[in-house]
């Protein structure tokens, strides 16, 4: 899958981000289908605001994006599902769990969708990140260690040929993070797929083979 | 199993802060609505029914009346006075309450009825008439007859035979005849005099409330009146007629203005028939608006229900959810209340027609017992209404949070 950037510029951020320069912003940007990007963006570059252009949750911006070569803005409704259950996986900086459901129900709800990962691939993958005796607990009652944890889980448990991941480990420390990142890149690997990450700090938790400043 | 796991999940997202009292609350608003619905659809197919004779008896069939011209001081010197011509008929056809027009032809040949022997006979003379069968409220199967047939077919004024049953049979000590007797007994009819003299057989074969008169088949009359009467054909006194809406004053006067005379209690009972024309629509009206509202109530109660959930429904469609499938979920958990609401009335409905035709039954008014197809059409039309009220409503909601 090949993602293409043209111009894009956010339009209520569109004087702060005029004064300075981007890699991103108001560029022309061609990002392949097995690309691993990192993008360093500082407090206020509008980090999150890329990735919800990017996977279709905000329109207010001017330039183009394109997802093999169509015009994201030109998807309707149930396009833009389709892109978001079959090839664009997202983990929100905010997790955007359902408070009131399980941890597990969080993810049968995902899982079902496509029922690409079985529900025991999905409980080794809580134990391995070390959520397994969360299950039952409701999302609102987890840390936000551990709802991060099962919002990268939730990612994973459908197919993908890009994951966006905005601050997915802002919440983990070292070793969790260590043993996120390594889930992921199995399942990206395994899904044949390319990656775009956005973190403040320049960081090393993929092999990047494309990186932009924001 | 997942797909079962997954709906008991959307369900507790997006149902679960639905209020069992609103939804009671809705759910009755629905089905007073629709029931008043089917209600008033049903009082007007029966009044339909009755008005225009299809159940048989036709018991408030006053558009029908029959017209003669008025017997005074003067005409009763003149042979004939009372004769209808070809210009009586075209001025009657100039009223614009008249629909059609038809003459009803007298037998212009002595007649005289007689039965048996014994305690049971009777010898009487006898008129017959015809009518054209556009204005028959009754019509037999056996009711026909040609040249050469053996058997005449008759039909009898209801008053007739009321007459009999109530004042004459009792003031002379004779037996109460049922209307199955009467049609199970025939009797004899002679024609004519003299040389020219034959017997028939008649048969009673049913009875008119719209036609005071001995009828036979018109083919009857015509063969008779050249047989025994010849160069009478035509001559007759009285007319039947159409019309829309009898009570009116303009008609009434037009009559009067023309030297015509009916019965005027079938002009007052058209009177009333009008005021239950009124009636019905305005029950008619005041339902569709009760519908309109319980259809609104139980919208709103969707929407609220959607509103409530918007969160849960903006997230779903952020992990991939479709539109399409969330819509489909929510209507496929709101159309089986709606038509067990849609139900209900049906059968509330039903239970009132078929209480009011027992009740009717008992004054002769026959109705039908079960709803027919305009209730059927009504039931399929507020469905359909509801179904896309419902669908527009869910998919506003969703589209709303893309």
């Amino acid at each position: 899958m090949q993602l293409k950037i043209e111009q894009l510029i956010p339009v209520p951020l569109r004087e702060k981000l005029n004064q300075k320069h981007s890699d991103v912003w108001l560029q022309n940007l061609l990002i392949e289908s097995l690309d691993y990007v990192g993008v360093q963006a500082p407090s206020g570059t509008g980090k999150t605001t890329l990735i919800h252009s990017l996977c279709g949750l905000r329109q207010d911006y001017d330039g183009a994006i394109f997802w093999d070569n169509k015009n994201l803005r030109n998807k309707n409704g149930e396009e833009i599902s389709e892109l978001r259950t079959q090839k664009v996986s997202v983990i929100f900086q905010d997790m955007r769990l359902f408070p009131d459901l399980t941890a597990w129900e969080n993810l049968e709800l995902k899982r079902t969708l496509t029922n690409t990962v079985s529900a025991k691939e999905a409980a080794e993958w809580m134990n391995r990140l070390g959520i397994g005796d969360k299950m039952m607990a409701l999302a609102r009652t987890l840390s936000y260690g551990e709802q991060q944890r099962l919002a990268i889980i939730r990612s994973l448990l459908q197919p993908f040929s890009f994951l966006l991941m905005d601050e997915p480990f802002s919440h983990l420390d070292h070793q969790n993070t260590t043993v996120a990142s390594q889930l992921i890149l199995e399942v990206v690997k395994k899904n044949n797929a390319g990656l775009l990450l956005a973190d403040l700090d320049e960081n090393d938790f993929f092999p990047y083979n494309k990186t932009y400043l924001l | 199993m997942s797909q079962n796991c997954q709906a008991g999940i959307l369900k507790k997202l997006l149902l679960r802060k639905t209020k069992s009292g609103r939804l009671v609350s809705a759910w009755i608003a629905l089905c007073i609505g629709c029931t008043l619905l089917l209600v008033s659809v049903i009082i007007w197919s029966c009044f339909q029914d009755l008005l225009s004779g299809k159940s048989g008896e036709d018991s408030l069939g006053a558009t029908f009346l029959t017209i003669s011209k008025k017997v005074d001081d003067a005409s009763m010197a003149q042979k004939g006075s009372t004769q209808i011509l070809s210009d009586d008929i075209a001025v009657i056809k100039t009223a614009p309450q008249v629909q059609d027009v038809g003459l009803l032809t007298p037998a212009n040949f002595k007649v005289a009825a007689s039965l048996g022997s014994g305690q049971m006979s009777f010898y009487t003379l006898l008129f017959l008439e015809s009518a054209p069968d556009r204005f028959m409220d009754k019509m037999p199967e056996t009711w026909k007859w040609q040249e050469g047939d053996n058997t005449i077919p008759i039909i009898l004024s209801r008053d007739f035979l009321n007459m009999y049953n109530y004042i004459f049979a009792p003031s002379q000590g004779l037996p109460l005849l049922s209307e199955q007797s009467v049609k199970a007994i025939g009797f004899k009819l002679t024609m004519g005099e003299g040389a020219n003299q034959v017997d028939y057989r008649a048969q009673v074969e049913g009875f008119s409330d719209r036609i005071s008169s001995v009828l036979v088949p018109q083919s009857f009359i015509d063969y008779g009146n050249q047989k025994f009467s010849p160069g009478s054909i035509g001559k007759a006194s009285r007319m039947i007629i159409k019309v829309g809406d009898p009570s009116d004053k303009n008609f009434v006067t037009f009559l009067e203005k023309n030297n015509y005379t009916t019965n005027a209690e079938q002009l007052r009972f058209s009177k009333m028939r009008s005021v239950v024309e009124v009636v019905s629509g305005a029950t008619g009206i005041l339902a569709l608006l009760l519908m309109a509202i319980g259809t609104l109530v139980f919208v709103l109660f969707i929407e609220l229900t959607m509103a409530q959930a918007q969160e849960s429904v903006r997230l779903l469609l952020q992990i991939g959810y479709s539109p399409k499938k969330l819509s489909r979920f929510l209507i496929t958990k709101y159309i089986p209340i709606m038509l067990s609401a849609l139900l209900a009335a049906l059968l509330i409905a039903s239970s009132f027609q078929f209480f009011a035709a027992h009740q009717l039954n008992s004054m002769q008014l026959k109705i039908n017992s079960f709803p027919g197809i305009y209730v059927w059409i009504a039931v399929g039309f507020s469905a359909l209404i509801l179904l896309l009220q419902i669908n527009q409503s869910i998919k506003k909601a969703i589209n709303s949070k893309i």
